[in-house]
């Protein structure tokens, strides 16, 4: 393969695939049970679970308690006063933060990126080329290669230690993989369906509103998960380009923790798992969205 | 900006052949990439750019940047920590890579049965990676404890223990992801091949090794790029767990990096370790471009 | 269609993130901030900020803040992080009007900069301030003969704590010489306890041990001139004997098994110390408040102090201490009401501030704290400790605060290593000199 692949030519794909995957999907993947690949799977359980458990058991236990017992007693007493003690130190408004710079990440990738991608999916020619290449070439660099010229350009920017400064850097290098999603969903609208509305006289702009975003809903919601998770994740811009509590966002709260609490297992871990609530109810609502939009990122 | 581009249909191989068809349905202007180009361009491509200036100066954070020639390159090459640095990071890459694709690998296939019990265990293999990186360390910071912890030993005193939990802990964050995309290439192999292979008398594991595994080769590929990607970003694993320790035998590139930034505040310095790592990155990219095709982010189905 | 989705994206940020009011966090302080006002402060946030919290709440009630027309916000920032964290913020118009440091190599920077407001004249002209700290400690965090820094918390030696109930169950008697602290090692190793808790992982306590083997062994002067600026210092007699003593406790296992994943910063030495894990712990005078606020019973029963021993032979003073004077508050030259800065920097002074240093288990380094002493939660430990600095014929800093900042993280690294089996002693004195 070489770049000649990612020039490809829009392919003509019939839209619906679905009812004729979804009718192969409905089949038996084994007749008899397999024992191995279920020990296998046990084992895994084994090694999700003792970790959350001992988390768990540790967070509902006093101090003192919790430091000469073993992680996997449970509490003779259990507590609820280290939850008291995080909540107490500012998590509701860590978490707000990042609740705040996940939503304007995820709508200035969405907003910047759909256009894009519509672009570099239906204009040909040496910009529209040129433009998608240069987030092609995005996808590996990582983040923290840029920090420090990025702390100076914020400083001067005068956006040192405010959310925005972790917002916009964030939501730029979340671009690069949210365009290659956004045009892999792209290419699969066909010709026929835009020239099925240029007979009616639409407009490039009408077309992305009433054709393109419609069809593309499932890149979309990849998108949305996977520039949320950047902004959930982030913690080296926060790091460096905030200091005060105003700005502080979730990740770097439950950092400084670590100083804070110090020896106070019990409360860093009720920290921990007090931030794996918020997401955890996002996924009990909405497993099936959350789910299906993580595949995305793999591709479908 | 100039709106004559608009219709024009230049390029692509196969892009006017279609037009003739019908209708020509119009194209939006390429100005319509602009925001997203500039945006990207002034958050990510100017300070790459910074980065190479800076690596050229000598810088403490205060004041500006001075000068410096070629010192810091100089320096960088001549710095045992560089090598070490670079080890550690390809030898983390590698070793995460194995470890997570064996895993998701297995799990995934095992999890795309449509039983019962797999949907469930499913459900709760995914909840690691519900949280974010930051709280899996601490978890993890807390767990190891050498005297309050689960597992209580030397584990991050030592130079293998402190590698292996860094690949641990990145698996155990990771793996449900990789799962996922496991799981969602195995659904798309067609049945009949395991039909077919049944009636031939292939038992399982001769199924897995021969159908299985040759139909999951692109989303291997997909998951794999994923994963080297991801694991230049193991920072707060390191920075929380391990400091770059015991002495500096976890400092993978990015920790070096922060370390000569905001600890020596030799930011110069800082800055060509940085641009090192982009031209790293970028060159990994390329490769992982060229060699699977990843740009058109389709690989999984082409074997349909 | 391109401008209209931009200034959706300029609006909607903008409305986005002020009407969280999340941008006015950061701003109005600093050289950004517009003349007179609002003045920040930013420092270490560990348990003795509660200090600098009423120290704050008084100030922005008093007269001296409507006069200079100044209130003070602070701003605390916890962790580690600390240095870098001042760093960032003073290369941004965000800097801080008044920040926490430990004097010496660690503002040394900001002076180069011009960052830093020379405070000689103000202490030599204001009273308060010229009769209100002991002179030495004053002295201690100036660089090249100038003042920067006013003392804000209390003295920090290096002492050698140990378990009195556990010394008295091993018949043992505090170490004064180092054969007595081998022998006590022996037996303790015997009775299965750990001679000395030590929390590796954050290095800077195993700095402290070869900080005074150096002092014992070759005496104050030989960081002395590694400290002026020259780097063959290290290759004095007295620093490669002391790397080789720490490499035979670590070989003895003086320190246990597991100490280099223990940290102090996250409690797990003190917790050792304290469960009675073992037996020792080389700390600085913090170590009683830490004990005091995780294990009162322990503090309040069990701990004992001691000066670290004499190295038989060596050419060190048993009575020389080791550690950090003290912490300081320093001016940002841009600051935009310098009145109000100093002006709050007095209440460091004051006796209220003094009382609230002493009830937290702190010495203060004010002229006004030896009568205080009686109100500490343990005078015994306070006396000791104020007696202790007073007597010593030498204080040196912290070989970290103390060298240049450039040096600072190489020279932990080496130390860690050294620690950690990663060097030999020979080949961390030559890696000490390579340092510059």
């Amino acid at each position: 393969m070489s770049h000649d692949t990612l020039r490809r030519p829009c392919p003509v794909r019939s839209a619906g695939p679905a009812p004729a995957a979804a009718a192969r999907r409905r089949r038996h993947w084994t007749r008899r049970p397999n024992r191995l690949a279920g020990l296998g799977s046990v084992l895994w359980l084994a090694v999700v679970i003792v970790p959350i458990y001992a988390m768990i058991t540790t967070s509902l236990t006093r101090q003192d308690e919790a430091l000469g017992k073993n992680a996997l007693t449970p509490p003779a007493d259990p507590t609820l006063e280290n939850y008291g003690t995080v909540l107490d130190n500012g998590f509701g408004h860590f978490l707000l933060n990042t609740a705040l710079a996940a939503a304007a990440v995820v709508a200035i990738v969405l907003v910047l990126c759909v256009p894009l991608s519509y672009v570099a999916v239906r204009t040909r020619g040496f910009w529209s080329g040129a433009a998608f290449r240069l987030f092609l070439l995005g996808v590996a660099i990582p983040a923290q290669a840029v920090v420090i010229p990025l702390y100076l350009m914020i400083a001067k920017l005068n956006l040192y230690d405010s959310l925005l400064a972790v917002v916009l850097p964030t939501a730029a290098f979340a671009m690069p993989v949210s365009v290659l999603i956004l045009t892999g969903t792209l290419r699969d609208i066909s010709e026929e369906m835009y020239e099925a509305m240029a007979l009616d006289g639409a407009s490039p702009t009408r077309m992305l509103f009433q054709l393109v975003i419609p069809m593309a809903k499932g890149g979309i919601s990849t998108v949305v998960v996977y520039a949320a998770l950047q902004a959930w994740n982030g913690f080296l811009f926060p790091l460096i380009f905030t200091q005060s509590d105003g700005p502080r966002v979730l990740t770097l709260g439950l950092f400084n923790y670590v100083s804070q609490f110090g020896v106070n297992i019990p409360a860093l871990l009720a920290s921990v798992v007090l931030s794996g609530i918020p997401i955890f109810a996002v996924y009990l609502v909405a497993r099936r969205a959350l789910v299906g939009g993580l595949m995305g990122v793999g591709g479908k | 900006m100039s709106p004559s581009v608009t219709t024009r249909t230049k390029g692509g191989a196969g892009a006017g052949v279609r037009a003739g068809a019908g209708v020509r349905a119009g194209r939006p202007n390429a100005a319509w990439a602009l925001p997203a180009v500039l945006f990207f361009g002034f958050f990510a491509v100017v300070p790459m750019a910074l980065a190479f200036y800076l690596s050229f100066t000598k810088w403490n954070g205060l004041g500006d940047p001075q000068p410096a020639g070629l010192a810091n390159w100089r320096k960088l090459l001549d710095d045992p920590r560089l090598t070490q640095s670079l080890t550690v990071t390809v030898l983390l890459t590698v070793v995460s890579w194995v470890f997570q694709t064996v895993v998701s690998l297995l799990l995934g296939v095992w999890a795309a049965g449509r039983q019962r019990n797999r949907a469930i265990l499913s459900a709760v293999f995914f909840v690691p990676f519900l949280l974010s990186s930051t709280a899996i360390s601490l978890l993890f910071y807390a767990l190891l404890d050498p005297n309050f912890g689960l597992v209580r030993g030397d584990t991050l005193g030592s130079t293998s223990g402190a590698f292996l939990a860094i690949v641990f802990v990145g698996g155990w964050q990771f793996i449900p992801f990789h799962t996922l995309i496991y799981q969602g290439g195995a659904r798309q192999i067609p049945e009949v091949l395991y039909q077919a292979a049944a009636m031939d008398g292939a038992g399982r594991c001769r199924q897995f090794l021969s159908i299985t595994l040759p139909q999951l080769r692109n989303t291997a590929t997909t998951s794999g790029v994923l994963m080297i990607v991801g694991s230049l970003t193991y920072f707060e694993t390191v920075l929380i767990l391990t400091q770059g320790g015991p002495g500096t035998d976890t400092a993978i590139l990015p920790y070096l990096m922060y370390e000569a930034g905001f600890k020596n505040y030799d930011f110069g310095y800082a800055s060509a370790v940085a641009s090192f790592l982009v031209v790293a990155a970028t060159a990994l990219s390329l490769l992982l471009v060229r060699l699977t095709g990843f740009g058109a982010m389709r690989s999984t189905r082409e074997g349909m | 269609m391109e401008s209209y989705s931009r200034r959706w994206f300029l609006g909607a940020g903008a409305t986005l993130v002020s009407a969280a009011g999340l941008t006015a966090c950061g701003s109005g302080s600093g050289s950004g901030g517009s003349g007179g006002g609002a003045i920040t402060a930013m420092v270490y946030g560990d348990d003795a900020v509660k200090i600098q919290v009423k120290s704050v709440d008084r100030f922005n009630a008093s007269a001296d803040a409507k006069r200079t027309k100044g209130k003070v916000k602070l701003q605390k920032i916890p962790g580690s992080e600390y240095p870098a964290k001042l760093r960032t913020a003073m290369g941004s118009p965000n800097a801080p009007d008044v920040f926490f440091n430990w004097g010496g190599g660690s503002i040394k920077a900001y002076r180069d900069a011009n960052q830093l407001v020379d405070l000689t004249g103000t202490i030599e002209s204001d009273p308060v301030l010229k009769n209100g700290f002991l002179p030495s400690v004053l002295t201690a965090g100036a660089l090249g003969g100038k003042n920067y820094g006013i003392p804000m918390r209390g003295m920090q030696p290096v002492i050698l704590f140990y378990n009195k109930t556990l010394f008295a169950e091993q018949k043992l008697q505090p170490p004064t010489s180092w054969d007595q602290l081998l022998d006590n090692n022996a037996k303790l190793k015997k009775a299965g306890i750990t001679p000395f808790a030590l929390g590796g992982s954050d290095i800077w306590p195993e700095l402290m041990w070869l900080e005074y083997l150096v002092d014992r062994i070759g005496g104050p002067e030989v960081f002395d001139r590694i400290k002026n600026g020259d780097s063959s210092g290290w290759d004095d007699p007295a620093v490669l004997k002391a790397a080789e003593t720490v490499r035979q406790l670590i070989d003895d296992g003086a320190f246990g098994k597991g100490y280099s994943s223990v940290a102090y910063t996250n409690g797990g030495a003190p917790a050792m110390f304290a469960k009675g894990k073992a037996a020792m712990h080389l700390m600085g005078s913090w170590e009683y408040s830490t004990q005091l606020g995780k294990f009162p019973d322990f503090a309040k029963k069990d701990l004992g102090w001691c000066a670290f021993p004499k190295y038989d032979g060596g050419a060190g003073d048993i009575r020389n201490v080791v550690g950090n004077p003290t912490n300081y508050w320093s001016v940002n030259a841009r600051t935009s009401n310098k009145d109000a800065a100093i002006a709050f920097l007095r209440d460091c002074a004051s006796e209220a501030y003094t009382k609230d240093l002493i009830a937290n288990g702190d010495v203060p380094a004010t002229a006004n704290a030896a009568g205080l002493l009686d109100a500490s939660p343990n005078p015994e430990f306070a006396k000791f400790q104020y007696q202790m600095v007073q007597q010593a014929p030498a204080f040196t800093l912290s070989w970290d605060q103390a060298v240049d900042p450039d040096v600072q993280t190489p020279m932990l690294t080496e130390i860690n290593k050294l620690f950690v089996g990663k060097s030999s002693p020979s080949r961390f004195v030559a890696a000490l000199k390579g340092l510059k």
